[in-house]
């Protein structure tokens, strides 16, 4: 329950308006967060969260005690309707402000950058508001937009230092500050270190795009790129074409960790286990499919049989394509019997006389 | 093929018993619609019974594993014999599903 609040006429007729208004304004919250959240989703700008409320009555009726008078009308209140987004990252905060600037009419006089007010020798509460219009006009609204790190320093800030009566003595004051600069720095930080990726995640495409795959290393990011250039597409199609089969696509990445314990460690490495194994994996498919009558078969295939292929080709024997199974489907006994039959398989093909002379 | 559909600890349980191939499909596609159903509960597909799969079959579960991935169900293979499992291998789908 909150505190008793004791209005002044003014105050009250203040209130009265607000109730007479409070429906229309929650139909303007709806329609503007809508508005905000698609626009940002077609952008491709993905947030930590878009909230937005109607003031609560007792929340105004405080306000209103504490500074009433400051307003003539109920339309010179600007955040009976807020919306609050809240971004990863500080840079994707003045996207966010650049696409609400193309939606909505900003009031830029009640408009606050308040992560420019700071002087130079003080950190505090960074957040950017704007005072909002919908271009079809009604009534004012306040939209914030802050980093999940601003968010947060200043839910707490909030929470501790408004929370008592009590006024902070300035040394603790002071340690909220040293936090948000610690914070400030952070979000820098993370900005710049997406920045990086970024860069590196480009180069590393390039380097695929060209061709120069021993200078890659394989790595999550690097194996995704790579599997852009569909290298196993050629000996999927010619397994599928034992059967006639239809090809399901699924992800191959879970085959990094086996390609990784392979001792794989550039694309080149890769290029290299594709065009020494292809032939050889596709014989034990063949060895095994030309049986059934199987005709749908998944895009991990082609990489299943090579990584089989090279096991068997290692001397690895049973061990060797158990883990693969383990590594793919989880540890489990029935793994090995999946093994036996591969070896079994594997026994009467060319390629295996060879290892075993 | 005998189908049966039941609901069991918070899962959607299906039993297969006999030959999931080609002539078969169509009912036993039909008889495991249930299993579409899935939301907030996972399914397990009990093959202990069953003797034989075919493409087919292998694309009845696929389609149930696509469709419960997209409302955050699992789907678990309780069961299978050697031979089934081997397909699933072979054909490289071992890996998508959870076998129990």
């Amino acid at each position: 329950m909150g505190k008793k609040v004791t209005l002044d006429s003014h105050g009250e007729a203040l209130m009265q308006q607000y109730r007479e208004l409070r429906p229309s304004l929650e139909l303007l919250a709806k329609e503007a967060y809508d508005l905000l959240s698609s626009a940002l989703r077609e952008q491709g700008i993905y947030v930590t969260a878009i909230e937005y409320r109607v003031k609560a009555e007792d929340s105004l009726a405080g306000k209103l005690e504490l500074k009433g008078a400051k307003y003539k009308s109920i339309d010179d209140i600007t955040d009976l309707v807020g919306m609050r987004v809240i971004t990863f990252y500080t840079d994707e905060v003045d996207k966010v402000a650049a696409i609400a600037k193309s939606l909505f009419d900003i009031d830029w006089k009640e408009s606050v950058d308040k992560r420019k007010l700071h002087q130079l020798d003080s950190f505090g509460y960074n957040s950017l508001h704007y005072i909002c219009r919908m271009k079809s006009g009604g009534p004012r609204f306040e939209l914030q937009m802050r980093t999940g790190l601003q968010h947060v320093w200043s839910t707490i800030e909030h929470d501790i230092r408004y929370k008592g009566d009590v006024k902070i003595p300035r040394e603790y004051a002071r340690q909220f500050s040293r936090l948000a600069g610690m914070l400030e720095l952070i979000d820098d930080e993370f900005s710049r270190l997406r920045m990086v990726l970024t860069d590196y995640r480009r180069q590393i495409r390039s380097l695929v795009k060209d061709g120069q795959l021993d200078e890659v290393p394989l790595s999550v990011d690097s194996f995704r790129s790579y599997l852009d250039l569909a290298p196993f597409d050629r000996l999927n199609k010619r397994i599928a074409a034992v059967n006639q089969a239809e090809i399901y696509p699924v992800s191959l990445m879970p085959f990094l960790p086996v390609l990784e314990s392979f001792g794989l460690v550039t694309l080149g490495d890769v290029q290299r286990f594709i065009e020494e194994n292809s032939d050889e994996a596709y014989q034990l498919a063949l060895s095994q499919l030309a049986v059934t009558d199987l005709d749908i078969l998944s895009s991990s295939a082609a990489l299943q049989y090579l990584c089989l292929v090279h096991v068997l080709k290692h001397d690895g024997g049973r061990e060797g394509l158990k883990a693969i199974f383990d590594t793919i489907n989880g540890e489990s006994n029935a793994n090995a019997v999946l093994a036996d039959m591969m070896l079994e398989q594997a026994q009467t093909l060319p390629f295996m006389q060879r290892v075993g002379s | 093929m005998k189908t049966t559909i039941q609901k069991q600890d918070g899962n959607l349980i299906a039993i297969l018993e006999g030959r999931l191939d080609t002539a078969a499909a169509q009912e036993a596609e039909k008889a495991m619609q249930p299993l579409y159903d899935c939301d907030g509960l996972d399914v397990v597909i009990d093959c202990t019974a069953m003797e034989y799969i075919s493409s087919s079959g292998l694309r009845i579960f696929l389609g149930i594993l696509k469709n419960a991935k997209a409302k955050g169900s699992h789907v678990y293979i309780k069961g299978i014999s050697d031979d089934i499992r081997a397909v699933f291998a072979m054909t490289g789908f071992i890996n998508l599903f959870e076998f129990k």
